[in-house]
């Protein structure tokens, strides 16, 4: 064989396996889309198109208070959580090497601790600390999952910094705090924003830690859900038409981040 | 007499249990240009620091002006720095990151564009001002540092390394750039390196450091003609070292033999180091010579030949401009002024 | 930069309060008799332990350990070659096609659920659109194939970080030192790509292994895994009945736990500040 047939062969059965990767995890999506115009409220079988649940989704109050509360919770959650995670890596990346790898040991517990233990361990805490479950547990629960995602984008981008930025701003006049704010925040930016990114959609889709934490009153879009497919009577197919207006908005998203940095490449290039 | 800025006495500095700094006294006077030399690690960069106030000293004083600053931060001091690899702020562009510290201290907006306009003319850099400056070269960064410490009119300039990362080329011409700054601006530099070249060329004032001490203070032709020990004269050019014992004022024995030299005020039969410079040794006709060996290598540098030539065993450095073969047998000879001799070594 | 330390303080306070703490508190629980809610005396036991003993709590470890290990086997066998084939591409497009893979992940995994059970039930609404009748709701089969395409995207994404990272110099010298093509893949690019796989595996065998909706869904409940057995323990007898189950409960999150730590640990051996996490 050829090196050139060869590497055909490789790209061809690479290609299949992306093709079946894209299949396997596409068609959910796929099938949510199409309940989400599926004339019918059980969906046993395709009864025609229709957009009625996009309207129910704005003008039925069904699904308004898990829907604001998710919004609400993942705004507050990301905003909190980069604060703190952005202050958190200065702090660990400014340690000595085996304090900061030891940190970064347990910055990442939560990353891979199963959620439902994460979820278990929280609710412990709540208890003991007496905390009502409801929208400030759930908030807490977000902030503390959120964390270490910012941390852990925000950490690479600090370590590619010049060591003496920070001192330089101190030199040049600026207080201590200034000169975190004006010579290291500005150059892991977009660190920040993207843990920020991930801090709001792990926030934004999360079942099993707001399931834990938010005892029987408060609901998320999540838990909202859990209930009304465990009993089918409330449940609304506007739940796939606000699962489709997400999806679309984050394909949307992309293209956008995508050909904005096209753009610059371009600028740069002349 | 110039007047002293800045003192250090008795600085102690560890890390982590590790001594960087014992007994540490220093004065650095006003427009002087000083430089702190000594091989990595020898504690300088920590002296830098110290007197720009990013680190504290364990025991000691650092007075400015008279003043003692030990618990001053940095942004209330009267001193910039220079940092090594330049700290530049990467989301700023060329004329942001010199107006820096203008804006920080909330100097008003015409006279930050005056001053900084005026500054990037001094550093060869006028119209680079909206440059990013990522788009610069290593040299070009290393201006814009500068420029961004001096717009301060700083009473003190640190600069760590600040050429290490030039080719050579370049840093030849930034060392005369940079004295000849320090010659306009009436600023006192204080200046960290290794390479003991540069400590020479640009220097009125050369400290040389080892293991946290200062083994030498003068002008350059100080430690260079008249090394202190074994360390500095090895540190600071090529050198042939040579155990030897001081006979007598004006005689010193080395390798077997006596020679007259210039130096005095040592005890009868001390033991002494002898240092003789590569460049000092000439070529006599081994009939009428005290030192007589073989060619052993040859290797031409440019201006001069290296020549190895073993003498008893023993490896002699010469450079000179006349030619020998290997394995010639050659007769050394040295003037007796260009003989120096030092007190042993007690660290080495 | 020392004087940066201070900010790392708050954090140490912070992980204490929601790591250290619980983590002793379900040590504890897990090795007394202590009731969480009543109080009172307690004494130090292993009698827990005999819920591993439990004929549900075997069925379950002995379920979630084959379908996780399948799944993460899987996701592993088809992931590997997507990422190797993603980090091939010109890097724009390559990029592109990784985050339209994870895009997926945003949508509500509950409702993904919902769209295979569609997709496994005969004669339903995905019949209508596609002809297809899939008969496996309630199989395990289903829950495998549901777990491969839930999980795929966190295996493929850190492998794809470290593949895409890797200095082509590498593969050319290798060739250059005369390996052929199974050379330079097993003694260059597997080796070098072994943290990403590591930390693919941990994103996929923990939440497989501990996933409590999709078993209960997919699978109409026949097939329980661990994470129904601590969702039933901690969530649902606690609310009516004994303090037992609380501790129960919380030996079996332990155990996890301590699996997943291990595993972590396992992984920082290649990459020790975990950034291939994300």
């Amino acid at each position: 064989m050829t090196a050139r047939t060869r590497k055909r062969l490789y790209q061809t059965v690479g290609a299949c396996f992306t093709a079946a990767a894209f299949l396997s995890v596409y068609t959910p999506i796929a099938v949510i889309l199409a309940l989400s115009v599926n004339d019918s409220l059980k969906a046993y079988a395709w009864e025609g198109f229709t957009l009625r649940w996009y309207a129910d989704l704005f003008a039925t109050d069904v699904m308004h208070d898990p829907i604001m509360n998710t919004l609400l919770v993942a705004i507050l959650a990301t905003l909190i959580a980069t604060v703190l995670g952005t202050f958190f890596a200065i702090g660990i990346h400014a340690l000595d090497k085996t304090r900061r790898t030891r940190m970064m040991v347990l910055n990442n517990v939560p990353v891979v601790n199963p959620e439902i233990v994460t979820g278990i361990s929280l609710l412990i805490v709540f208890s003991l600390l007496g905390f009502t479950l409801g929208f400030h547990t759930v908030l807490i629960a977000h902030v503390f999952f959120g964390v270490p995602y910012v941390v852990l984008s925000v950490m690479p981008r600090l370590k590619k910094l010049d060591p003496n930025l920070y001192e330089a701003a101190l030199d040049l006049g600026c207080t201590r705090f200034s000169a975190v704010l004006r010579a290291i925040v500005p150059n892991v930016a977009t660190g920040i924003l993207a843990g920020a990114l991930m801090a709001f959609t792990m926030s934004i889709d999360d079942f099993v830690i707001t399931y834990f934490t938010s005892g029987s009153e408060y609901m998320n879009v999540s838990t909202w859900l859990y209930a009304a497919i465990g009993r089918s009577r409330s449940f609304t197919p506007a739940a796939y038409a606000y699962n489709a207006i997400i999806f679309l908005f984050t394909i949307a998203a992309i293209i956008f981040i995508n050909s904005r940095k096209e753009k610059k490449e371009r600028e740069v290039r002349r | 007499m110039a007047k002293t800025l800045i003192t250090l006495s008795g600085i102690e500095k560890s890390f982590d249990g590790v001594k960087v700094l014992s007994d540490f006294n220093l004065s650095i006077d006003e427009n002087e240009f000083i430089t702190l030399l000594g091989p990595s690690g020898c504690g300088k960069t920590t002296c830098l620091r110290i007197i720009g106030g990013f680190e504290t000293p364990d025991a000691g004083t650092v007075a400015i002006d008279g003043r003692i600053v030990n618990d001053l931060e940095p942004n209330q001091r009267q001193i910039n720095t220079c940092f090594q690899r330049y700290a530049l702020f990467p989301h700023l562009d060329v004329f942001e990151n010199v107006a820096f510290g203008l804006r920080i201290r909330k100097v008003e907006k015409a006279e930050i564009v005056r001053r900084v306009e005026e500054t990037l003319r001094l550093v060869k850099l006028e119209g680079y001002g909206p440059r990013a400056v990522s788009t610069l070269s290593g040299g070009q960064q290393q201006r814009v540092a500068i420029a961004r410490a001096i717009v301060n009119r700083p009473k003190v300039l640190l600069l760590d390394e600040p050429l290490g990362a030039l080719d050579l080329k370049l840093r030849q011409e930034m060392q005369y750039e940079l004295k000849e700054m320090q010659r306009t601006l009436g600023i006192t530099f204080v200046y960290v390196t290794h390479d003991q070249e540069e400590a020479l060329t640009m220097s009125d004032k050369i400290v040389v450091m080892n293991q946290g001490r200062i083994l030498q203070v003068g002008t350059p032709e100080d430690v260079y003609n008249e090394p202190k020990n074994r360390f500095v004269a090895n540190f600071i050019g090529e050198s042939n070292i040579f155990e030897g014992v001081m006979r007598e004022d004006y005689l010193v024995s080395f390798c077997g033999r006596e020679f007259k030299c210039v130096d005095r005020g040592f005890a009868a039969d001390e033991p002494v180091d002898v240092v003789i410079r590569p460049e000092d040794f000439d070529f006599v006709p081994p009939s009428k010579a005290k030192i007589v060996g073989v060619v052993d290598s040859l290797v031409f540098r440019g201006v001069h030949y290296e020549i190895n030539v073993i003498v008893e065993g023993r490896e002699y450095t010469i450079h000179t401009t006349k030619t020998r073969s290997i394995g010639d047998r050659v007769g050394l000879a040295v003037d007796p002024s260009l003989i120096h001799v030092m007190k042993r070594d007690v660290h080495a | 930069m020392r004087r940066l330390r201070r900010y790392a303080i708050p954090f140490v306070a912070w992980m204490a309060v929601f790591i250290v703490v619980p983590t002793l508190i379900l040590l504890f629980l897990s090795f007394s008799d202590y009731s969480l809610y009543d109080g009172g005396p307690f004494a130090f036991t292993f009698a827990r332990f005999e819920i591993f003993a439990a004929p549900l709590v075997l069925t379950a470890i002995g379920n979630s350990v084959a379908l996780a290990g399948a799944t993460t086997a899987a996701c592993f066998l088809i992931g590997y070659p997507v990422a190797l084939y993603l980090s091939h591409l010109p890097e724009k497009t390559g990029k592109i096609l990784m985050s339209l893979l994870i895009v997926p992940l945003w949508s509500n995994m509950l409702l993904r659920i919902v769209a295979w059970e569609k997709v496994f039930t005969p004669d339903s609404f995905f019949t209508d659109l596609t002809g297809l009748s899939i008969d496996l709701l309630g199989s395990k089969t289903a829950i495998l194939v549901g777990m491969v395409a839930m999980y795929l995207p966190f295996m493929v994404f850190p492998i794809y970080s470290v593949l895409e990272k890797l200095d082509r110099g590498l593969v050319e010298a290798a060739r250059d030192l005369g390996a052929d093509d199974a050379q330079v893949f097993l003694r260059v690019i597997f080796p070098l790509s072994a943290g990403g796989v590591l930390s693919g595996v941990i994103m996929t065998l923990l939440p497989a292994l501990t996933s409590f909706v999709l078993p209960a869904r997919l699978g109409l409940g026949r097939v329980p895994l661990i994470g129904n057995v601590i969702e039933s323990k901690l969530m649902k007898e606690v609310l009516g009945s004994s303090g037992r189950s609380i501790n129960e409960g919380a030996l079996v999150s332990l155990s996890l736990m301590v699996l997943s730590i291990v595993l972590y640990i396992l992984a920082t051996r290649f990459d020790r500040e975990g950034e291939t996490l994300l």
